[in-house]
């Protein structure tokens, strides 16, 4: 396609779809999907994590104890590490790839604005919580979520997702993930303070620092360490779990299934 | 798919948005655009050549007006916390700015409903059954319904039934996360599939609900013949974006569902229903000059598939993309099962939807609404000659 038909049949678009609807587009970009104030937590505070993948060895540990220590209903998880094989394409070779994931605790987090009663909302210390009394469980923050952080807990039917264990932070303690990490992958802190072990690495290894879906203009604040550049968007990737079928079509071997 | 990559263990969770979602958006939408195409018959007045298709069209606003709102409620996890909604208004959310569009929208068509219906209904005022006494309550008095009245609050009706076209489309159309809906060209898609929907439904009502009225009919073939173009050429533009626009999100919708058959199959039999649909459409209204008889396999068929084709249409949109998995590979496939969150909930709102038909059609005239005169005949006192006697 030469440029010049790209920008032409691009202009007729947008001009097709702009005289229709500047009205609606502009009402679209005022204030509405914008971030709202934040609420409660530190203002002399920033959580973010950093997350060594050289570390990290995917047995799951951050998994399974975030899931004791938040009473996440079977088969959801708050954080999971996603495990992928790898095929070297030249040589055929194998290796794993492990990928810890859990929300991002974004700076211009999307989940937030679009919560009709501000369920949903971000602390001044930057983490993103959902008052479960309040929230109505109308799903829009787990659609809105880029990186599929989010469920609806059907125990609560509210929407759920990881807190960086606010409570923990507050009584002084780590997270539980990062506190069960085998390989010491997770670091969690205060990237406002200068002396914090997160605000050290991030300085000396800022250049190789990566965040899941740049693109997206969150600003995730879950920082991954020895990132390979394929996962960073969704992956193109078999989903060899989900090809486990029986005769009947129905899915064999996943155990949290019909819970 | 060859791929080098497999991926193992990743989460898989359900979709947030129930077909419920689908109910909601499918039924508010023909409620906006049936208040549209009632609009003429209710400004231009009784006995005009719009009347009859108002007095379906009114119907159809009404009743997909007071059900919308159910489905929707019933999509929420937690339903009877809507109250929340009006305690922490949310002006960036376009969620909570449509809770507050759409009570008073809702509560117009109602109004205008009643405002219409009760004129024919004072007749039944003197009626010694059920009916009667049902008429005597529900037309608050013996006045006569101003008619300017109708006019301002069919205008009213009108306005607020904009202001929820625009929330409902831009509340999909803002969603960054899924890029099959996050572009402009969704919310007028779901405008002119929901004018087909509704002049379907108008279509329908008019050979089912009678009296038949071949004005209506052509009128609304038309409609269908139009607004069918339109989806066509809003499919079109959506397409050359997604082709000639570098970063568009057209681009990675298509390839977030690319590969999905279930996806794919439900689209095309939309694209191809929705094109075989206009043609038909098109083809009557070219061939009714000729014909100006009720036909068996008439225009009422087309308003089945207009219906079908804009419900099609959500579902699309709104069901199978949310089996696309944002983050990791795969697809979280979303069995559509025979449980309230499934089909249970898509019949019965459907059955809530016809039981309120049934409902309006026990107990109110609304064939005789607008100088329509096929309805029940007017009881003694009302008609002229009758009139005459007691004057004389
Ligand atoms: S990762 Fe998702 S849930 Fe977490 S803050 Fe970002 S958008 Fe919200
Ligand atoms: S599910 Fe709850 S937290 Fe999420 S947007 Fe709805 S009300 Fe807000």
């Amino acid at each position: 396609m030469d440029l010049v038909k790209r920008m032409f049949m691009g202009q007729l678009a947008r001009l097709a779809a702009g005289a229709a609807f500047v009205p609606l587009a502009s009402v679209a970009h005022a204030k509405i999907n914008e971030q709202p104030p934040r609420r409660g937590g530190d203002p002399e505070k920033r959580w973010a994590m950093l997350i060594d993948l050289r570390r990290c060895i995917g047995c799951q540990a951050c998994t399974v104890s975030c899931h004791l220590e938040n009473d996440a209903p079977l088969g959801k998880f708050r954080t999971i590490v996603s495990q992928y094989e790898v095929e070297d394409e030249a040589t055929g070779d194998l290796s794993t790839f492990f990928l810890p994931r859990l929300c991002n605790h974004c700076d211009n987090p999307p989940c937030v604005p679009v919560c009709p009663v501000q369920a949903t909302y971000q602390q001044h210390d930057g983490i993103v919580v959902v008052d479960s009394d309040r929230c109505v469980g109308c799903g829009y923050c787990v659609q809105a979520c880029p990186y599929d952080a989010r469920f609806i807990n059907e125990h609560t039917q509210t929407a759920d997702k990881c807190t960086f264990c606010t409570h923990r932070l507050e009584a002084g303690l780590s997270p539980a993930c990062v506190e069960s990490c085998v390989g010491g992958a997770r670091i969690i802190g205060d990237i406002l303070d200068p002396d914090s072990t997160i605000s050290k690495m991030m300085d000396e290894h800022y250049s190789d620092l990566k965040v899941l879906q740049p693109e997206k203009g969150t600003h995730p604040h879950v920082f991954y360490l020895g990132m390979d550049d394929r996962f960073i968007d969704r992956p193109e990737a078999l989903a060899s779990v989900w090809d486990v079928r029986g005769e009947d079509f129905s899915e064999m071997g996943y155990e949290f299934s019909g819970h | 798919m060859n791929s080098p990559v497999i991926e193992i263990l990743a989460p898989r969770y359900e979709i947030a948005w129930y077909p419920w979602a689908v109910q909601y958006f499918f039924l508010v939408a023909l409620a906006y655009c049936s208040v549209w195409l009632a609009l003429p018959g209710l400004l231009f007045g009784r006995n005009g050549r719009w009347a009859a298709t108002a007095r379906y069209a009114l119907l159809a606003a009404m009743t997909t007006a007071i059900c919308a709102p159910i489905a929707l409620l019933a999509d929420l996890h937690q339903p009877l916390r809507f109250w929340h909604f009006y305690a922490h208004f949310t002006s960036t959310s376009w969620m909570s700015i449509g809770s507050l569009l759409l009570p008073p929208f809702v509560f117009a068509v109602i109004g205008l409903a009643w405002l219409v219906w009760r004129e024919p209904m004072l007749a039944w005022r003197e009626r010694q059954d059920w009916t009667g006494r049902i008429a005597r309550i529900a037309t608050l008095g013996g006045w006569q319904t101003p008619h300017f009245a109708v006019r301002i609050l069919a205008v009213v009706a009108a306005i607020l039934s904009l202001s929820i076209m625009v929330y409902t489309g831009s509340e999909i159309a803002v969603v960054e996360g899924r890029p099959l809906w996050n572009t402009i060209w969704l919310p007028p898609l779901l405008l002119t599939t929901g004018m087909m929907g509704a002049a379907g439904l108008v279509l329908l009502l008019n050979r089912v609900a009678g009296p038949w009225d071949a004005g209506t009919d052509r009128k609304m073939l038309g409609v269908i013949t139009l607004f069918g173009l339109l989806t066509a050429g809003v499919v079109l533009m959506w397409g050359m974006e997604g082709l000639f626009v570098e970063g568009s999100s057209i681009a990675a919708a298509i390839d977030s569902v690319r590969h999905e058959p279930h996806w794919r199959n439900t689209a095309i039999w939309g694209m191809l229903a929705g094109a075989v649909l206009t043609l038909a459409a098109g083809l009557m209204l070219w061939r009714a000059g000729w014909s100006n008889k009720p036909k068996i396999l008439g225009p009422w068929i087309l308003g089945l598939v207009a219906l079908h084709m804009a419900w099609m249409a959500r579902w699309v949109v709104l069901m199978h993309v949310q089996t696309v998995q944002k983050q990791t590979a795969g697809y979280s496939e979303y069995i559509v099962g025979w449980q309230s969150s499934g089909w249970g909930g898509v019949i019965g709102i459907f059955g809530l939807w016809l039981a309120v038909i049934l409902i309006i059609d026990i107990f109110v005239p609304w064939r005789a609404a607008l100088g329509g005169s096929t309805g029940e005949p007017r009881p003694a006192p009302l008609s002229p000659n009758q009139g005459v006697a007691t004057h004389g």
